[in-house]
C-alpha cells in the first residue's frame, strides 16, 4: 500500500472510512445501548436517583450524539469526493451519477434528507425536551405548580422516548442505504 | 440480497463497536455520581443485558461475515479502488484474515464476561457466613470488578481496531 503512486489519496480514504464507520457505529450501537441497556437499568434503582442517572446518562449521551453526526456528515461528503461523486475543488460541485437520475444519487439524497430529519430531532431534545426535563422547581411553589411541573416533565420524557425510538429506526434505514452503496445504490 | 446481508453485518458491527462506546462515555461517567450500591444493582442489570446483545451482534457479524465472503470473487474485486485480490500476498487478503482474528478473540472477551467474570461480580456474600469468609468473597468480587474493567476497555480498543479493519477493506486493505 505505502508503495502505491496515490498512498495519499487510499491513505485518506482509509482514514475518512475508519472515521465515517466510528460515527456511524456509535450513532446506531449507543442509541440501541441507551434505548435497550441503559434504560431498563436505570429502571431498576429508585426513582429520585434514576431520575438523576437519566440525566448525567442524556446529556452525556447528546454529546456522542452530535460528534457522531458531524462526523458521519463530513467524513461522508470528503469520502464522496475522494471516490470521484462530487468535487469540492472544481465547479460542478456534483458528478453526474449524483443527480436523481442515477439510483446512486437518489440513495445518497435520502440518507442526507434522513440525516436531516435526524439533526431536527436531535436539536429539538437538546434545546426544547432536555430543559423541561431538567427544571427545577423553585422554593415556595404551590401544590398546582409541582404538579404542572411534573406533567410537563412527564410529557417532555414521552416525547423523549418516541423521538429516539424514531432516531433508531430512520439510523437503520440510513444503514441499509449505505450498506447498498457499494451495489450501486437501493432507490 | 448483498445489500440486505451488507446492511445487517454494518448493523451487528455498529452495535457491537458502538455499545461499549456508549458504557464506557455514559454508563461509568453516570456511574461515578452514585452510591455504590447501586452502581452494583445497574452494573448487574446493564451487564445482563449487554452481554446477550453484544453476543448476538458477534454473531450476526460472524455469519454474515462469512456469507459476504462466500459471495465475494476475484472478478468483483477486480473493479474495485486498488484492484485487491483475495490472496495473502494482496493486503486485502491479509486484512480479512487479521479481521477474522480479531473477531475470534472479541467473541472469546464476550465468552470470558459472559460466563465467568460476570457470575464472579454478581455473587454476594450471605449474612450467616463467618467473618473471614465474606471478607474472602468480597476480595473476590472486587478482583472480578477489577477483571471485567480490563477485559471491557480491551474488548473497546479491539471493536475499534475491527471497525479500522473493516472500513479500509473499502480501499483495498490495510497492511
Amino acid at each position: 500500500m505505502w508503495g502505491n503512486p496515490d498512498v495519499f489519496t487510499t491513505v485518506l480514504q482509509v482514514v475518512y472510512g475508519i472515521i465515517h464507520d466510528l460515527g456511524i457505529a456509535t450513532y446506531i450501537g449507543g442509541a440501541i445501548a441507551m434505548e435497550y441497556v441503559v434504560g431498563p437499568a436505570q429502571n431498576s434503582i429508585p426513582p429520585a436517583q434514576s431520575q438523576i442517572m437519566g440525566q448525567k446518562t442524556a446529556d452525556r449521551f447528546l454529546w456522542l450524539v452530535w460528534g457522531s453526526l458531524g462526523l458521519i456528515i463530513v467524513t461522508g461528503i470528503l469520502r464522496l469526493d475522494k471516490l470521484g461523486h462530487i468535487s469540492l475543488t472544481s465547479w460542478p460541485i456534483l458528478g453526474s451519477d449524483m443527480s436523481l437520475g442515477h439510483d446512486y444519487g437518489r440513495t445518497i439524497w435520502a440518507m442526507f434528507a434522513l440525516w436531516c430529519v435526524l439533526v431536527a430531532n436531535g436539536l429539538i431534545m437538546t434545546f426544547y425536551l432536555r430543559p423541561r426535563l431538567a427544571g427545577k422547581l423553585k422554593a415556595g411553589t404551590t401544590t398546582a405548580g409541582v404538579q404542572a411541573s411534573m406533567q410537563v416533565k412527564m410529557e417532555a420524557a414521552k416525547w423523549v422516548g418516541r423521538l429516539t425510538k424514531a432516531d433508531i429506526l430512520i439510523a437503520v434505514v440510513i444503514a441499509l442505504f449505505g450498506a447498498s452503496l457499494r451495489f450501486n445504490g437501493l432507490l | 440480497m448483498d445489500s440486505v446481508v451488507a446492511w445487517l453485518h454494518v448493523l451487528g458491527w455498529a452495535f457491537y463497536a458502538g455499545g461499549p462506546i456508549t458504557m464506557e462515555w455514559v454508563l461509568r461517567y453516570a456511574q461515578r455520581t452514585m452510591p455504590p450500591s447501586q452502581v452494583a444493582v445497574v452494573c448487574q442489570k446493564a451487564g445482563h443485558r449487554y452481554r446477550w446483545f453484544s453476543l448476538a451482534a458477534l454473531g450476526l457479524t460472524g455469519i454474515t461475515g462469512i456469507v459476504l465472503w462466500l459471495r465475494l470473487d476475484n472478478a468483483d474485486l477486480a473493479g474495485r479502488p486498488r484492484h485487491p485480490r483475495m490472496s495473502l500476498a494482496d493486503p486485502y487478503g491479509r486484512t480479512l484474515l487479521e479481521l477474522a482474528i480479531v473477531w475470534v478473540m472479541l467473541v472469546a472477551l464476550v465468552s470470558l464476561m459472559a460466563f465467568w467474570l460476570h457470575p464472579a461480580q454478581a455473587r454476594r456474600s450471605r449474612p450467616d457466613m463467618p467473618r473471614e469468609e465474606i471478607q474472602v468473597e468480597r476480595a473476590r468480587v472486587g478482583r472480578a470488578l477489577k477483571r471485567m474493567e480490563i477485559v471491557l476497555r480491551s474488548e473497546l480498543v479491539l471493536s475499534i481496531v475491527a471497525l479500522g479493519l473493516g472500513a479500509s477493506l473499502h480501499a483495498g486493505g490495510l497492511f
